[in-house]
Formats: C-alpha cells, sequence, structure tokens
C-alpha cells in the first residue's frame, strides 16, 4: 500500500520509511511561527525547559499581526514586551509594523513554508501552509516552546480524504466559493475531524497559489488536521523567487488510502455565502439576492491577497459604493499592499468609497480595527461568522468571497457578481 | 480513581464560548483563565468564578466540544483551574483536544455519555480502565484508553514537563 502526501511527509520528517494513520510521531519542523499576543508566553515557555538559545534562529518566525498597529494601550504595551522578547532571541525573520502582514501571509509568500516539510503556527490557520505541499499546523504555545527548543513537535498520523476537484472555473467563481461550497456539502458533523485533506484533480492544477491559500486556510475550519495540495508547476513557480531553502516535489502514491473520496464539478459551483453565525449554513448567493447588509469587510487571512484586490478593482472600477454601506479594505501583508498601490487597484478602490486599512487581522477577530457593532450586517471575505465574532454578539456576519463583496457594495444589497 | 460532580454541556459548546475574546489576550494561567472560563456558554457563568464556583469536576459534553477552531491553551488552563479532571465527549476539536493532551487534562471520548448523564450526577472516572460510572444513576460507560504516549505525559504533568525532564537527562525526545 503506498502513502498519501501527507504520510510521506511525516514519514520523512521523522526519520522512517512508512506511518500508518493512528501512529504517534515526533517530527522535524521546518518553521514554527508564532504572533504578537501569544508570542512572549512562547518565549518564557521555551525558557522554562531551560534553553536560552531557539533551535534555529532563522528558522522560529515572529509576526506582529493581531494586535498592530496597536489600537489601545494595553496593546502598545503588549507589542513593546513581544518587541523585546524577540530582540533578546536574537530571531532573524520579525516581520514587526512597517514590514508586517498576517502571519499565514507572510510564512507563504516569504518563502518559510516549503513543500515536502512540516510548519507549525501558534494560531489556528497555520492550515494554509498546505497550499505550497507542507504539512502545516495550528499549535497551542506549548507545542510552539517545545518546537523552538528541539526543532521538534509530535503529530499523530492523520486519516486521509481526498477532494477531487475536475471541470473550469466559471467567471466570477472563486476559490472562496469552492470552499463554502465544500463546508455546505460536508455539513458539519464530526466527519472531517482531525482528518487530512487532500485537494487534487484538473480545477486544483489550474488554481493559482492565491486560491490554494485561501481552500487550505479554511480546513481548519471544517475541523481537519490539515489541508495539502500537491507541488506542481504553479508552485515551483510560486517558490524560485521567495523558498527559503531546498525542497524537492513530493505526491500521494497512486495507491494511497483514502478513508474517502469526494468528487465535486467546478463548473457547477456557484457564488456561494454563508449565512450569519454557522460557517455551514451556505447557499448559492443567487438564492439571498437583495438582501440588505451596511458594512463591508474584505482582508484576512483568506481572502486579502493581491488577487482578491485585483477581482475587486476589476468590478469596482469607475463605480460608486452604496452610500448607505462601509467598506474596509485590509491587504494581508505590506508586500500585498504595495503592489496593490503600483498596481492602482487601491486607487479604485478609493474612488470606489473603500476605506483601506493598515495590514493586519484588522476586524476579523473581534479584537482590532473595525469591529461590529449592535445591529450591523456585515458581508464579509474573512472565515468566521460565529455570534460575536467580529465584535458584538448582536451583529450579524455572512461569509462570501470578494467578487460577491465588491458586486454587493454596488447595490447595498447581496448581489451575484455574475448579474452585474 | 477519579469522583465528583458533571456539568453537562450542550452540542457545539465553543473554545470562544469557553473563553470569550476580552480575554484571549490574557496570560494563559490557571488561576486566572478559570475565574471566566464558560463565561460565553450560559449566562449563570457570566460573572467571576461563574463555572468554577459550582464545584464541578467532569465534564460530560456531545458532539465537537471546545470547537469553532481556536488554538488558545486559555480554554485547558481555565478549566483546570476551574477544578476539572476530565471532560468526556463524543468528539473533540482537534486544537483544545491536542493543547489537553500537552497539559495532561484527560479529554476522554465516550460514545452516548452525554444522554446519560444530568448536571449534578456524581461521576467515578478510572483512567487506568476506561470505565465511567454514573454513581447517580447506578449506570456505566466505557471509554477509549489513552494511547501510551497520551498516559507518559500525563503521568509527567503535561508536556512542558515531559520534555523538561528529557531534556535535563540529556535523553531525546522522540
Ligand atoms: S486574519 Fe483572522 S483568521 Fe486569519 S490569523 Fe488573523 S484573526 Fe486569525
Amino acid at each position: 500500500m503506498g502513502m498519501t502526501i501527507t504520510e510521506k511527509i511525516m514519514a520523512n520528517n521523522s526519520g522512517r520509511e512508512k506511518v500508518v494513520p493512528g501512529e504517534l510521531v515526533w517530527v522535524d519542523v521546518h518553521t514554527v511561527m508564532t504572533m504578537d499576543y501569544l508570542g512572549k508566553q512562547c518565549f518564557n515557555k521555551f525558557r522554562s525547559l531551560g534553553k536560552t538559545e531557539v533551535f534555529d534562529k532563522d528558522r522560529v518566525i515572529c509576526v506582529s499581526d493581531h494586535l498592530v498597529p496597536p489600537p489601545n494601550q494595553k496593546f502598545a504595551t503588549m507589542l513593546n514586551e513581544w518587541r523585546a522578547v524577540v530582540r533578546e532571541h536574537d530571531i532573524t525573520h520579525f516581520y514587526d509594523l512597517g514590514r508586517q502582514g498576517i502571519a499565514h501571509q507572510i510564512m507563504v509568500e516569504q518563502g518559510h513554508v516549503l513543500p515536502g516539510k512540516i510548519s507549525i503556527g501558534t494560531d489556528s490557520h497555520a492550515n494554509t501552509y498546505g497550499a505550497v505541499g507542507a504539512v502545516g499546523n495550528a499549535v497551542g504555545v506549548t507545542d510552539a516552546a517545545v518546537a523552538m527548543a528541539t526543532g521538534k513537535a509530535w503529530f499523530r498520523v492523520p486519516e486521509a480524504v481526498k477532494f477531487h476537484i475536475t471541470g473550469e472555473w466559471q467567471p466570477w467563481v472563486m476559490a472562496k466559493d469552492l470552499s463554502l461550497h465544500i463546508m455546505g456539502m460536508m455539513h458539519w458533523n464530526g466527519h472531517l475531524i482531525y482528518k487530512t485533506l487532500e485537494y487534487c484533480g484538473p480545477a486544483i492544477e489550474a488554481l493559482d497559489m492565491a486560491g490554494r491559500m485561501t481552500l487550505c486556510n479554511m480546513t481548519v475550519d471544517l475541523g481537519a488536521k490539515n489541508g495539502i495540495v500537491a507541488p506542481d508547476k504553479v508552485t515551483a513557480a510560486y517558490l524560485k523567487p521567495v523558498a527559503k531553502g531546498d525542497w524537492e516535489p513530493l505526491q500521494s502514491d497512486p495507491d494511497a488510502n483514502y478513508e474517502a473520496v469526494y468528487e465535486v464539478d467546478v463548473s457547477k459551483v456557484v457564488p456561494t455565502i454563508a449565512k450569519p453565525h454557522k460557517l455551514d449554513d451556505t447557499v448559492p448567493v443567487a438564492e439571498i439576492e437583495g438582501t440588505p447588509f451596511n458594512k463591508a469587510f474584505v482582508g484576512t487571512c483568506t481572502n486579502g491577497r493581491i488577487e482578491d484586490l485585483a477581482i475587486m478593482a476589476k468590478i469596482l472600477e469607475g463605480k460608486r459604493i452604496h452610500r448607505d454601506v462601509n467598506m474596509i479594505v485590509v491587504p494581508a501583508s505590506q508586500d500585498v499592499y504595495l503592489q496593490a498601490i503600483k498596481k492602482g487597484y487601491l486607487t479604485t478602490l478609493i474612488e470606489a468609497g473603500a476605506a483601506i486599512d493598515t495590514p493586519s487581522c484588522a476586524a476579523c477577530a473581534g479584537i482590532h480595527t473595525g469591529v461590529a457593532g449592535d445591529g450591523d450586517i456585515v458581508l464579509s471575505a474573512g472565515n468566521r461568522n460565529m455570534r460575536g465574532r467580529m465584535g458584538s454578539k448582536e451583529a450579524e456576519i455572512y461569509l462570501t468571497s470578494p467578487a460577491v463583496v465588491a458586486a454587493s457594495v454596488l447595490t447595498g444589497k447581496i448581489t451575484d457578481p455574475r448579474n452585474l | 480513581m477519579i469522583t465528583g460532580k458533571c456539568w453537562v454541556a450542550s452540542d457545539y459548546v465553543m473554545a470562544y464560548d469557553i473563553i470569550i475574546q476580552q480575554f484571549w489576550t490574557s496570560p494563559i494561567d490557571k488561576e486566572e483563565n478559570s475565574k471566566w472560563v464558560m463565561a460565553g456558554v450560559d449566562e449563570s457563568f457570566n460573572k467571576e468564578n461563574g463555572f468554577k464556583d459550582n464545584g464541578y469536576t467532569f465534564i460530560v459534553a456531545a458532539h465537537n466540544f471546545a470547537g469553532g477552531g481556536k488554538s488558545i491553551e486559555h480554554v485547558i488552563a481555565g478549566l483546570m483551574g476551574a477544578g476539572i479532571q476530565a471532560v468526556f465527549a463524543d468528539s473533540f476539536a482537534r486544537l483544545q483536544f491536542r493543547n489537553a493532551i500537552n497539559y495532561g487534562l484527560p479529554f476522554v471520548t465516550s460514545k452516548d455519555i452525554a444522554k446519560g448523564c444530568e448536571t449534578g450526577d456524581e461521576l467515578q472516572y478510572d483512567p487506568s480502565t476506561g470505565t465511567i460510572k454514573n454513581l447517580t444513576k447506578g449506570t456505566e460507560f466505557q471509554s477509549l484508553p489513552a494511547a501510551p504516549f497520551i498516559a507518559e505525559v500525563a503521568e509527567a504533568g503535561g508536556l512542558m514537563n515531559f520534555v523538561r525532564n528529557k531534556i535535563a537527562a540529556g535523553e531525546p525526545i522522540g
């Protein structure tokens, strides 16, 4: 019996020929990411192990994303303590305010995650790293501290579920729509908990890295351990200018074992939206067209990339956002921000009436800028819509793609971009 | 053998409701995190020591306990600080399942236990056999025994101690 790509990665990085699902293995970790509001606690725990130097200063990646720029004194002080501890440990890659971005975007765009390797981060959306064919996994500060000290983490080898995606992508349909479609199709039922989700097939090969990141990002919200796309030409081209280290291509064996295989024809996937409070309560946008909302938010580790800003600029070019809608756009990193300026996308968005916020998690987790208040109905391109997620428990959050958000801000009502 | 009162949770208790947003940026500390643990789950717990003062030893839950995808360890620290010594459920969200293992708090998978217990029932849990007895109702449930590595970590008092001991002894950890 062959192995899946995730099994191979776990075997290769634990010095074994073969691993099987259910086995517990200690693996070598390629990179460990931590960020502003948990990072200091990681370093404290790490030191409590009796260590003063991290396993590799180039491979502990520190990012300021949830709290920057600080909106209040408490966060300003936390950031100062965070900076002090990162400097004290002489960490090579510190993406602080001015060079910041959402950690998961930074990890991928700066080449800190590589195919065939394992990277962990103290934030749930570390699953994003699967987009380049890495095993990306979210952990708590204990695991991060242990990995900072030893370069290792323990894992249970997960059972695999395959999503084989065929067909042609339709106009205005994005990876986010596929992701929400799968969320609705699987209807959270415990089935995907602890599993590795493998996305493959011609429609995945046709997908750019931004789309692959969106798909893998949301595997954590499906309850899975990780999501992964095997590296191919797209991956190689993306990594060439940025990869920090060598890598080798890996694929699942044709006779690898899957607990389940799902086929999705992407030609039939339409613009999709999750209704307030539940991620798996998804419907085609067409079904709820005309629903009013008052706030729009595009950013986050799910949909704050240049490709997302590009599609919005295309829709909003020369048009004005509806007067009753407040729209905030947050590029996922300084790099994305700069590219968007150079390409003119931000000019287009600002002319249309959008506010641009500095790269950060912003309102996504409800603890930073642009949060939702009582009575707000938010149309968001983020990843979570539980009650209270973006601030007030009296707000409602719809989740959808950047294209749907852009089409909808023109009318002030939920709008299918295909009808523009 | 551990004996004590249980609190029965509903399906899908979210990590975010166990520790609400305003405490995500607090230090991870059993005592501190326990004061407001469960604040978002039930109005009666939304006051200082609101959950803790009930003196529960166990939580009995159904599906996807501590779900919603938050990786913060405050959740586990808060439960432990509130006196919880084991959680029984049909299924657990993976991030908190992992954190629980790392803290040595048994998250025990046991099918259908939620249907057989009411809040306030006296339970008895034997970690060595995985047997859970409901002393109030005179019923018994079986759970999956923990894997050897998990038991070893629990024995050491959590992953930090486990690794600290290995480092101090100059032994490889894996
Ligand atoms: S953008 Fe949102 S989901 Fe992503 S890391 Fe930040 S808070 Fe978490």
